[in-house]
């Protein structure tokens, strides 16, 4: 059975028409649309007004190699039942984003404040970033792919007096 | 409790994590008198890092290692968790074992749901409604040993290319006589007495808007009047070809959440019911995958998968470069967004008895908060 893909593709077609952007429909209900950071909160307020009211998620996603973090937002609408996502790259040495709380409210400053807990991606225009779930946490943000845990936990509770530590650390 | 003087009359105080109705997560009270000034929550206590720990596992090790995102309903993360990776690999589970799935997460739902009122009661006072829901959950959990081995976590039951095992003999017997034994609890739940009405009806109210706004999803979002289930939106398994309704109440209060839940748990039966009618034969589970791929590469690509679990929208995203393990597992839980922003709003300007009826009736788990 073929999927109609007329929604999506008309969605997609309106912001392309508005914003230079590229995106795909991936498959009946998800269209993916890559922007540039500038674009955003433009971009999140002119969809929200075309019906995108939930946010579902942000997520990033640490691209070492290339020395980006793509931020990713998983939006939904509920009247045409697409789940639009967006991609944008950026830098990973001085990561920050405009934050999208004037479009989407506390539901959106409660996932960017999570974030930057875990990624250090600055928010400018987030009421609040304090910390969330690490409580006297000085290290780096824990979630970077440069960050190893294990190497960590060796160096700070290994205790060598420990069989059972010993055992799991070096082995035999 | 801990409590810290300021002045006479205004002073904080903590709900949790050491409160015996609170789970491990704990809110931050200001109070004057007994009128709650600001609400703080504090959560990081089940903080594991399982986004991290995604990271360097396999799909195999990560089906397992997906129960634990939720104490409350392993096998719908389990579900959530191997749809992911079905949808990179690009594979289709046999006809049965999406039955199977159906059947698994709408039972998890229900005992789910049979725990949500059970602490619901208890935060009012009325011990007996969490006796009863515990004690009917239990025949579930029987069902979950016989099926998947484990009471409350499967270990991977539901994997990448199917389930782990078909039914065992009996299975579709034992699971409709369970069903006869909820039905007979909700006839308990139903029962309405004048007490637990006062505490339930007006209190914490949530407007839609409001709840739209803070990021509400599933039960909680349908009590403040908005109808709306992925499993009818945005459907998944076999969810399209079934029949049953979505529970919808206007007010946004305690009662009207409550009540959703009690709805949705006979939906669930209704569900069930049909699933085992007409659970088709075949395999269980995709032939490559019935002994576990140990050197299974996922293909280069992303997805986000979501799921309407007993708490609200679930969702994973996971990112793949072409290894052996996933690059990126971002996991979206329900509570997250119920127990921190809509949490605070509702309990600002409330009086501090009603703090447990308004934290129980938004059904929060804090593993799969903290994650």
């Amino acid at each position: 059975m073929e999927d109609n893909l007329e929604n999506e593709n008309k969605l997609l077609g309106k912001i392309i028409s508005k914003f230079n952007v590229d995106g795909r429909v991936q498959r009946k209900r998800r269209v993916w649309v890559n922007i540039d950071k500038e674009n955003l909160v433009e971009l999140c307020t002119f969809i929200k007004d075309e019906g995108i009211t939930h946010l579902s998620a942000i997520s990033v996603t640490d691209w070492i190699k290339e020395g980006e973090y793509e931020i990713t937002y998983h939006l939904w609408s509920y009247e045409n039942k697409i789940l639009l996502t967006l991609k944008t790259r950026i830098d990973r040495e001085n990561p920050v984003i405009q934050s999208v709380q004037s479009v989407w409210g506390e539901s959106a400053q409660i996932h960017e404040r999570e974030l930057y807990e875990l990624f250090g991606v600055k928010f400018e225009g987030n009421t609040e970033l304090s910390p969330l779930f690490l409580e006297d946490w000085h290290g780096p943000p824990p979630f970077r792919k440069d960050f190893d845990w294990r190497a960590y936990v060796r160096e700070k509770y290994y205790d060598k007096e420990n069989e059972r530590e010993k055992s799991y650390f070096e082995g035999g | 409790m801990e409590i810290e003087q300021i002045s006479a009359h205004e002073y904080e105080i903590f709900f949790g994590p050491a409160h015996p109705g609170s789970g491990n997560f704990s809110v931050k009270l200001k109070v004057d008198g007994e009128k709650i000034i600001s609400a703080r929550a504090d959560p990081g206590y089940l903080h594991r890092g399982f986004e991290k720990l995604m990271e360097y596992r396999t799909p195999i090790q990560n089906a397992v290692l997906s129960d634990r995102i939720c104490v409350l309903e392993p096998l719908a993360w389990n579900l959530i968790h191997a749809e992911a990776v079905e949808e990179l690999l690009g594979i289709d589970t046999p006809e049965r074992a999406k039955y199977i799935r159906v059947v698994m997460a709408e039972l998890s739902r229900i005992q789910s749901h049979i725990i949500w009122y059970g602490v619901m009661s208890i935060g009012m006072g009325f011990d007996t409604g969490f006796k009863i829901a515990f004690g009917y959950r239990d025949y579930i959990l029987d069902l979950f040993e016989m099926i998947t081995g484990g009471r409350v976590y499967p270990a991977g039951y539901i994997c990448p290319g199917g389930v782990r095992r078909d039914f065992p003999k009996g299975a579709k017997e034992n699971i409709l006589k369970v069903l006869d034994k909820i039905d007979e609890m909700i006839k308990l739940e139903e029962m309405e007495n004048p007490a637990f009405l006062y505490r339930a009806k007006g209190i914490g109210v949530l407007a839609l808007t409001d709840a739209q706004r803070l990021g509400a999803t599933g039960p909680v979002l349908r009590a403040s009047g908005m109808k709306t289930d992925i499993r009818k939106d945005d459907p998944y398994e076999v969810y399209d070809g079934f029949d049953f309704e979505v529970p919808v109440r206007k007010e946004g209060d305690v009662y009207a959440r409550y009540y959703v839940g009690l709805e949705e748990i006979k939906q669930s039966i209704k569900i069930v019911k049909q699933a085992l009618n007409e659970l088709p034969d075949g395999d269980f589970i995709v032939e490559a995958f019935k002994k576990p791929k140990l050197n299974l590469k996922i293909p280069e690509g992303e997805v986000y998968v979501r799921n309407e679990i007993a708490r609200g929208e679930a969702g994973i995203h996971m990112v793949s470069d072409g290894g052996a393990k996933p690059y990126r597992v971002k996991v979206r839980g329900p509570s997250f967004l119920h127990m921190i922003p809509v949490l605070e709003f509702l309990l600002k300007g409330a009086q501090i008895a009603d703090v447990p009826a308004i934290y129980w009736s938004l059904n929060g788990c804090p593993a799969d908060l903290d994650r």
